[in-house]
């Protein structure tokens, strides 16, 4: 069975979204409070991108503009892919935690969990520290996530 | 203004999360020249372990077609032991293993000499089993 090719470049093209869009968002938001339903946004971004792929924007992004533009070179590694889902995972529930709070009116704890995001992503973009996808094994090893195929895909 | 917290509060999280990460794989180095557990026999070859889990697609599409297209060149004493960490977590946990796939060589004497994380070719892991003490054929 061939080995699965899995693209990194993808992942520093959501992480670089995020970092961007959070503190842009978070700046503006400062004069204008709405800014903060950008979580919001975002989070629908990271749990339909981990839902399916086709609906992956910073993917769609990455492969019909950054890349045939040259704008962002391809990294393609051996590499299971399924840690990095979870990751985003995590990304997508802590975005969504944060718009519950924006929605609610609790700004502060909303941008707490929006600049966590952006702290986990910038470790995994400068320095290929994927706090969630070592989380991913450890919940593996302990039994807590399924162990099913599917999840890996 | 109360605001301006919120970077701060995050960052100190996560710094915290990440120095505790950190701390822990670095521990896995110290694992290299330990002996963890006596080998099977005494006299023995050098030895792979190597830990998967289902979850892990990159170890049933990669590591472990490399393990066996290595296993088919080698000495019949060489083991090279599968561990599924799900089966066996006492043993991942004393390997301080951190993400799949992880193989580690061991030499004769059951004293860990490498340790890969993620994805390690044949060819590397038969130069690890050289370093460990395994006879090159003549």
């Amino acid at each position: 069975m061939a080995a699965v090719p899995f693209d990194r470049s993808v992942l520093k093209v959501n992480q670089s979204i995020l970092m961007v869009v959070i503190v842009v968002g978070y700046v503006i938001g400062f004069a204008y409070p709405e800014a903060a339903y950008v979580l919001l946004a975002l989070a629908v971004m990271m749990l339909a991108a981990v839902a399916s792929p086709s609906l992956n924007l910073p993917r769609i992004l990455y492969v019909r503009l950054l890349r045939p533009s040259g704008i962002v070179k391809p990294r393609v590694v051996q590499e299971d892919p399924a840690p990095h889902r979870f990751a985003q995972l995590l990304g997508g529930v802590f975005l969504a935690a944060a718009s519950v709070f924006v929605v609610t009116g609790v700004l502060l704890v909303a941008w707490v969990l929006a600049w966590i995001v952006v702290a986990l992503a910038f470790l995994n973009f400068a320095f290929n520290i994927c706090v969630g996808c070592i989380m991913y094994a450890q919940l593996v090893r302990v039994g807590v996530l399924p162990l099913s195929r599917a999840t890996a895909r | 203004m109360i605001l301006l917290l919120a970077p701060l509060i995050a960052i100190a999280a996560v710094g915290i999360v990440a120095l505790a990460l950190r701390a822990q794989r670095g521990s896995q180095r110290e694992l290299v020249g330990v002996v963890v557990e006596p080998p099977r026999r005494q006299g023995a070859m050098p030895s792979i372990l190597y830990f998967t889990g289902e979850a892990c697609t990159i170890c049933h599409t990669a590591q472990r077609p490399a393990l066996r297209a290595l296993a088919a060149g080698l000495d019949d004493g060489v083991e090279i032991r599968e561990v599924d960490v799900a089966v066996e977590p006492e043993l991942a946990r004393r390997y301080r293993v951190m993400s799949l796939p992880t193989t580690i060589v061991l030499d004769g004497s059951g004293q860990v000499t490498d340790i890969n994380v993620g994805f390690a070719t044949g060819e590397t892991l038969r130069r690890q089993l050289v370093d460990a003490g395994m006879p090159v054929a003549a």
